[in-house]
């Protein structure tokens, strides 16, 4: 017995505000984009013919080609960055800061930057990055450069780096979930049957963790696909990557041209998803 | 006799591989330790300097040297002409933050005790919900704007906007919910209506004070994200911007100490949003407790 009686009424007309919303907000436009993809003609109309003519045109230009393997390698490399950085400093703040006090707060000095705007962390590394930034102050004074690197700021590198430090919150913080769950027995009892710490972590701690780093990983790939905000606030006008080429072509008009790599994202995420789904049960975590 | 001297040299050996681990465990945590460090001074230092380079003085570029300590920039900010005037977006931001709050705490709260009476579909409407962390905030703006102007509404910070906002910020509140719930235990509810509550008296009177923290963190969610969202936003909020949009156009136009000035006042802003609702949460925890002793 429960304040909602199984299998009810109740829980249907509980569920149907929220359903419809996500449907009206998510799903529809979703849907709205690949249909679009597949319109022929000019005019922005729903009688529009639909043809393959976008898509044909889109993969005809190998520099768009080009930029689908350049996001994709993009993506990879914040992945392994952020998901090695993530698995580190979570198993220290779980594992081996033993003090409650001082884990909750460098834990807190961890998240906090995630409660605030990505836009502003974004653009907080442009005085960094700059030809007279922070940076290349810092390398002349130490005498490290002795003039400045036109390395950081409008190039990938800078991108990289500002989505480093906005992205590995997310790959760490489903670890640091998973890690907590750990029973601290488990490493005892492995600990007592003479295995050294390295046979406990391979064989032990990274498989029950393995879910948290395959979300955590998913989350970053998601977001990092789609993240046009920080390629335009450090890489100015001069760098694209897919997601930016969805703006450019909206900004210019070219809706249907706009959609088709809309849906080629989508698409890439879906299937960096379905095989990340094919590793552990999103459902499951919860209940666990 | 024989066996012993057989024993103690395998002991040695423990002891001494026993030491090993420890010592290696012990650099393990000073590596890891520098690491997480450095990495928690790599991401702050970049918001610190903003945050500092905002008091440059009226002659301060974008970097240092700052050419002295001022609050010019934030007086720049205060008296602004129309073309720069932060203020109408700070406005809605807010407001519109405080819509999605209210709209993800209420929708969560229901979506969320609607999953514990387990109905027919609730695995589908699970993924739905979490479809809505998962599509980027990209496609969905893209999408919406696309889907706007096949039925021609004119879009608004305030309908719009707001509609394509929840949907992010409910998938966080609805996961927070289901997480409390899981932790929730049911015997309390049962025990209610065994004393002869009725299922509403007892979800308000036993659930809801429990999972509260929940709820507050479906609040804190609900305001942050709708605050801080750019990408969603800018297909769907039409001629009256939003807070990040302003700041994204600013940027756009010309990178001044000014925009430093916003980004300390805003991210100064969330951060006593969080700590706001961290004293509500302790302050009603000890009021829930204070009764009892």
């Amino acid at each position: 017995m429960s304040t909602i009686r199984a299998r009810s009424a109740a829980a249907y007309w509980l569920a149907l505000p929220a359903a419809l919303w996500m449907l009206a907000a998510v799903v529809v436009p979703v849907g709205m984009i690949v249909w679009v993809s597949f319109w022929g003609g000019r005019a922005f109309s729903p009688a529009s013919p639909l043809t393959f003519d976008n898509y044909t045109r889109f993969f005809a230009n190998t520099i768009y080609l080009n930029l689908v393997v350049e996001t994709l390698r993009h993506t990879l490399l914040l992945m392994a960055v952020c998901g090695v950085l993530g698995y580190c400093i979570a198993y220290f703040l779980v594992m081996k800061v033993r003090s409650p006090g001082w884990r909750t707060a460098l834990f807190l000095a961890f998240v906090i930057p995630f409660w605030t705007s990505a836009l502003i962390r974004a653009i907080a590394w442009v005085p960094f990055l700059g030809v007279n930034g922070v940076i290349n102050q810092a390398l002349l004074a130490l005498g490290i450069a002795d003039r400045p690197v036109e390395l950081f700021l409008y190039s990938r590198t800078g991108i990289t780096m500002a989505q480093i430090s906005l992205y590995t919150l997310m790959a760490s913080g489903p670890v640091v979930y998973m890690l907590a769950q750990i029973p601290p027995e488990l490493r005892e009892a492995a600990m007592t049957l003479k295995a050294p710490p390295t046979v406990v972590f391979w064989r032990i701690i990274l498989p029950l963790t393995l879910p948290g780093v395959v979300i955590g990983q998913v989350l970053v790939f998601l977001n990092v696909m789609a993240d046009f905000a920080t390629v335009q606030t450090i890489g100015g006008n001069k760098l694209a990557l897919l997601p930016n080429l969805v703006i450019n072509f909206y900004e210019g008009a070219q809706i249907r041209a706009a959609a088709v790599v809309a849906v080629l994202l989508m698409l890439c995420m879906l299937a960096g998803v379905a095989a990340a789904l094919r590793v552990v049960d999103v459902r499951r975590l919860g209940a666990t | 006799m024989d066996g012993s001297a057989a024993t103690l040299p395998v002991r040695a050996e423990a002891r001494r591989r026993r030491f090993d681990h420890h010592a290696r465990s012990r650099l393990m945590a000073w590596v890891l330790g520098t690491l997480t460090v450095a990495f928690l001074l790599y991401q702050w230092l970049p918001i610190l300097t903003l945050s500092l380079l905002s008091f440059s003085g009226p002659t301060g570029g974008t970097t240092f040297p700052m050419n002295g300590v001022s609050l010019h920039w934030y007086r720049e900010l205060w008296d602004a002409s129309i073309m720069n005037d932060f203020k109408p977006p700070l406005a809605r931001s807010f407001l519109l933050g405080l819509a999605c709050a209210a709209v993800t705490c209420v929708l969560a709260v229901a979506s969320a005790q609607a999953m514990r009476g387990g109905f027919r579909g609730h695995n589908l409407f699970f993924y739905l919900i979490l479809l809505g962390i998962m599509a980027p905030g990209l496609l969905v703006g893209f999408g919406f704007a696309l889907l706007c102007r096949l039925l021609g509404v004119e879009t608004a910070w305030n309908t719009t906007a707001f509609l394509v906002h929840v949907s992010w910020t409910l998938p966080f509140g609805f996961l927070t919910m289901l997480a409390i719930f899981n932790r929730f235990d049911p015997k309390l509810e049962e025990a209610a209506l065994t004393l002869g509550a009725t299922r509403w008296t007892a979800f308000r009177r036993i659930t809801l004070p429990i999972v509260m923290p929940g709820v507050i963190g479906s609040l804190l969610f609900g305001f942050s994200l709708s605050y801080d969202e750019f990408a969603r936003s800018m297909f769907t909020t039409g001629a009256d911007i939003t807070l990040p949009l302003a700041v994204m156009a600013q940027l756009d136009r010309q990178l001044t100490p000014e925009l430093y000035a916003i980004g300390a006042a805003t991210t100064l802003t969330s951060l006593l949003v969080i700590l706001g609702c961290t004293i509500a949460l302790w302050l009603w925890r000890r009021a829930q407790r204070g009764p009892n002793r």
